[in-house]
């Protein structure tokens, strides 16, 4: 390793409480400075650099999908085939680009120019077909824009292939600046109401912020809906150790692609929330964890950061009100379970993302060890409009115990996909009208992520998306990402790619998510190529009822419901297929 | 405190878990992923029960004891999931008990039969996994892993070693030896804490595996290694009067000196026990040649060599050297007999060395 790269990895490791967070960062540095993979000797110098074990280095490396241990193309291609994706025609794609290079998926061209790759989701829900090339994403893939994208490549250019992506807002509260040119910048957030909130918050005492948002019932926008003032009043008190703030933006949940669009449009609204709230449970640092995939989100992000801290919105005596603080962005390297909050802080640690066992809770026991408040990236850019506009006005928009703005994000067959922001409790049809309409009949329809359970058109029917009511009509809200079916969708084959993601996710930690994953992805794999039998069908419900529960984090039953919702719901579909 | 367990009232104590509680009064919990050595791990899931009080499935392994607890094992949910562990476990690990190194003394094994599963309930076809034989004591045998990391935090956090970790992830998560290479070729010292803690055939010693001895039919005798002063604690393993292997003791294992650990030569360096060429009597050179001798015949000749070199060249032609393989009590007569008897502070000791 030359000594530039070493003086970076330090500079990196000067920023973190601790050295081995490092990690991920010296792993993505050091693959970006050699030809896109780290091999064994590299390893070993980073993991001494760093001063971890080579056996943990390697158990890192290994666990997350963007690293590479083996030479790859001078163009990893990189082809979203999640639901969405899969809905929007990405094995057309996938199909095309066999073809035209003449390679396999999982192969590389002769001449080193490509490797072709399939890939989970990559929260372009909305702009699908996706294609990741290296570290920058081509959205809204048609086949003349793929063949177009080649020919460049072929002559050694990432070309610019402009994207037009639908939004709409009723609240113009989160995706207020949506629309706005250069709005990512410090001048025009300013412009536009922005840091107008944060000096009202330093006025006033953090207990007072924390009751405020309490007061606004806002429910974490993450997918679980637990109110996030309760949880900042469950922080340790008095531990003698620092308090941290982590914002969850590893956006992984396929259909979501909510975050991205604040963290893309409007980062200082994220900065200013994280800001107050830091204040708010006396934090002095707080932390972006970002998906690897972003990394050019992260850039965005970091750039937003350097202007907010130049111009005295972070760092040292914030408005010369006397608080310090600070944001790091911290790069993931593709791994679902990530978003795991507890996961999300082992990886945050430099380590493997394997979920912990709870209790202890972060807020008792999270990063370092130290009490830790983990909200996503939408719960933390509501916090700006509480704290200007008070609990009451964000309590007027939204319904009873379900207050507030949410992003939703809709995707699949709806003649215009995308992001649009409206009051909880708006009904699933006004959404889809939003969105254009469904493209076709209305089969199927999956409105929180892929992780809650599927809706049948005549579930769908009335149904209004808030977290109570989607409770009630037996599915949950999660993240707001609403995947639309038509009568044109295989069931079954929705749920083996569904599956897929999940065994190819799962952590490996505990045996009925590991072991089970890949079960049921056995036998719907059977059932779907047509060698299965009945007893495999009624062997995958069985399993998906018994995991329930049992495993060490959601994520067992993150894929057990809505399986077994899929193959009890659409069960003729899926016997259609056996044997 | 007392805890209720099934509607037995047992006694517990502060900062026990369910599950040590539970074992403390014979009631049986599996347990696959926990050891005392290594701590809950909440991996393996065998263990889960169901608390009064709390919601869904608790793992008795993490979970401290209260006064009062009302603990439940014998629920459907609860033998549901330990059946579904158990099938989950079977259905592509290519167990075979027949020829199984640790058929008989294998956890799983024991799980399964204790709870009644007499066939896995369903199969997954795979590819067995080839073996890793690489290392001169220790064999893998990757199929059979289990995934419960006992082997991982053992070499990590209790002989710190860090030699072993987990690599990849989901379905393809396998234990690794330094960046995945073959054990014989990887940072491994050899101490087998590995192998100590496995609760199946993944990690086995060589040796008996290929004598063909099981540990289910071996008779463990506490001793104490004689490498070293240390003094560590050894179940030496033994067929028919015969040496065949050697484990740390565990029980009270933190109060013994090794705390249930071993080094490479307490571990693999005890084979000498029954070789054919050991000493077994002392050896006296007549005529150029060694020959048997009595210990009375040995000693009075070393005795008057010793003081024909005091009276003919002074005390200090005499040197000691001592071994690190004897006792702190051997070592000090010792160091009496040169100082005291022969009148030199020439004693030194192999540790120095
Ligand atoms: C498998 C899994 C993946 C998750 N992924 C995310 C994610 O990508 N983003 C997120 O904000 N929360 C995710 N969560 C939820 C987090 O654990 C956590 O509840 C959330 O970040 C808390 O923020 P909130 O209270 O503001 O919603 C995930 C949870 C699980 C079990
Ligand atoms: S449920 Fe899955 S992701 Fe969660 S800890 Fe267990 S194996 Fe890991
Ligand atoms: S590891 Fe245990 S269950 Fe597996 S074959 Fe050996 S004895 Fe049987
Ligand atoms: S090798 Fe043995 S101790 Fe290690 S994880 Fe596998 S089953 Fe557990
Ligand atoms: S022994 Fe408790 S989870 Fe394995």
């Amino acid at each position: 390793m030359t000594p530039e790269l070493q003086e970076r990895i330090e500079q990196i490791a000067s920023r973190y409480p601790s050295r081995r967070s490092a990690l991920l960062p010296a792993l993505h540095l050091v693959q970006r400075e050699s030809n896109g993979y780290v091999d064994g000797a590299q390893l070993a110098a980073v993991a001494e650099l760093i001063g971890v074990p080579v056996s943990e280095a390697f158990g890192v490396q290994s666990y997350y999908t963007m690293f590479e241990r083996r030479p790859v193309g001078k163009f990893h291609l990189q082809v979203d085939t999640n639901i969405p994706a899969m809905l929007a025609g990405a094995e057309e794609i996938v199909a095309q680009l066999e073809r035209s290079l003449d390679i396999r998926v999982g192969e590389t061209t002769p001449d080193g120019l490509f490797t072709l790759s399939t890939v989970e989701c990559l929260a372009s829900c909305g702009t699908c077909p996706v294609i990741q090339v290296n570290d920058g994403y081509y959205e809204s893939m048609t086949p003349q824009r793929t063949d177009a994208l080649i020919a460049s490549l072929r002559r050694g250019v990432l070309p610019d292939l402009p994207v037009q992506a639908n939004f709409g807002s009723v609240c113009n509260v989160l995706l207020k600046r949506r629309g706005t040119p250069n709005a990512t910048s410090l001048a025009v957030y300013r412009q536009t109401g922005g840091y107008r909130a944060l000096p009202i918050a330093l006025a006033k005492k953090p207990a007072e912020i924390v009751a405020e948002v309490k007061a606004s019932n806002i429910r974490g926008r993450g997918g679980a809906g637990f109110p996030a003032g309760v949880k900042w009043s469950f922080l340790a008190k008095n531990t003698g150790k620092p308090t941290y703030l982590i914002c969850n933006a590893d956006e992984g949940e396929p259909g979501t692609f909510k975050d991205r669009q604040i963290m893309e449009y409007d980062p200082h609204l994220l900065i200013e929330g994280m800001t107050i709230a830091g204040y708010a449970i006396g934090a002095n640092l707080g932390f972006i964890y970002i998906r690897g995939e972003f990394a050019w989100i992260a850039a965005i992000l970091e750039k937003a950061i350097a202007e907010a801290r130049q111009a005295g919105m972070l760092g040292r005596d914030i408005l010369g009100r006397g608080f310090d603080y600070d944001l790091v962005v911290h790069v993931g390297a593709g791994a679902y379970v990530c978003g795991e909050e507890t996961a999300l802080i082992e990886s945050l640690e430099g380590k493997r993302g394997n979920p912990r066992l709870k209790p202890p809770f972060p807020a008792v026991v999270g990063l370092y060890g130290c009490p830790t408040i983990v909200n996503n990236v939408e719960t933390l850019a509501s916090v700006p409009f509480i704290v200007e506009h008070g609990a009451a006005a964000f309590m007027h928009i939204g319904t009873a115990n379900n207050f507030g703005p949410k992003i939703f994000g809709i995707s699949g067959h709806v003649r215009r996909p995308g992001t649009y922001e409206y009051p909880l409790g708006t009904p699933l049809a006004t959404l889809l009208d939003a969105a254009g309409g469904v493209d076709g009949r209305l089969k199927a329809v999956i409105v929180g992520g892929l992780s809650v359970p599927i809706l049948t058109a005549a579930e769908a029917e009335g149904l209004i998306m808030d977290y109570d009511s989607c409770l009630k009509s037996g599915t949950m809200l999660g993240s707001g990402g609403i995947m639309v079916m038509n009568e044109s969708t295989s069931i079954p084959r929705v749920a083996l790619r569904a599956i897929r993601f999940y065994a190819h996710e799962s952590c490996g930690q505990c045996t009925p998510c590991r072991q089970g994953s890949h079960t049921v992805a056995t036998l719907l794999d059977k059932v779907v190529a047509g060698r299965g039998t009945l007893a495999d069908l009624d062997l995958v419900v069985r399993l998906c009822r018994t995991i329930k529960g049992t495993t060490l984090c959601p994520t067992g039953e993150a894929f057990a419901t809505p399986i077994e919702a899929m193959v009890t719901k659409f069960r003729d579909e899926f016997a259609a297929l056996v044997r | 405190m007392q805890l209720t367990v099934d509607g037995r009232k047992i006694d517990a104590v502060a900062g026990q878990t369910v599950l040590e509680a539970a074992r403390a009064a014979g009631i049986y919990i599996p347990a696959l992923c926990y050891h005392p050595k290594t701590g809950k791990a909440g991996r393996c899931r065998a263990c889960v029960v169901e608390i009064e009080g709390m919601r869904g499935l608790k793992e008795a392994c993490a979970q401290e004891v209260r006064d009062g607890m009302v603990v439940h094992t014998d629920t459907d949910r609860v033998q549901q999931t330990r059946r579904l562990v158990v099938d989950l476990l079977l259905a592509e690990g290519h167990h075979n008990c027949i020829s199984c190194q640790a058929n008989g003394t294998c956890e799983l094994q024991e799980m399964a039969y204790r709870i009644g599963v007499e066939r896995p309930a369903f199969l997954i076809e795979t590819e067995p996994a080839p073996l890793d034989v690489s290392s001169e004591g220790i064999v893998r045998e990757a199929d059979k892993c289990i995934q419960c990391g006992r082997c991982v935090l053992a070499c990590q956090n209790h002989v710190v070693n860090e030699v072993l970790a987990f690599g990849y992830r989901g379905s393809h998560a396998a234990v690794v030896c330094d960046d995945d290479r073959p054990m014989g070729e990887s940072s491994c010292v050899l101490c087998g804490e590995c192998v100590q803690v496995c609760p199946v055939g993944a990690l086995v010693l060589k040796q008996p595996r290929e004598a063909k001895v099981r540990p289910s039919e071996t008779v463990a005798t506490k001793v104490t290694c004689p490498f070293c002063g240390v003094g560590c604690q050894i179940d030496l393993h033994t067929k028919d009067n015969r040496y065949v292997f050697a484990m740390a003791h565990e029980g009270q294992w933190l109060k013994q000196p090794n705390r249930g650990s071993l080094c490479v030569k307490g571990r693999f360096g005890l084979d000498f026990i029954d070789a054919p060429d050991r000493l077994r009597t002392p050896l006296v050179r007549k005529d150029g040649e060694l020959v048997e001798a009595s210990w009375d015949e040995a000693l009075d000749l070393v005795a008057a060599g010793l003081k024909q070199a005091k009276d003919k060249y002074g005390p200090d032609s005499v040197g000691f050297f001592t071994s690190a393989k004897v006792t702190n009590e051997e070592n000090y007569a010792l160091g009496r007999l040169a100082r005291a008897v022969i009148g030199t502070n020439n004693i030194d000791h192999c540790a120095r060395l």
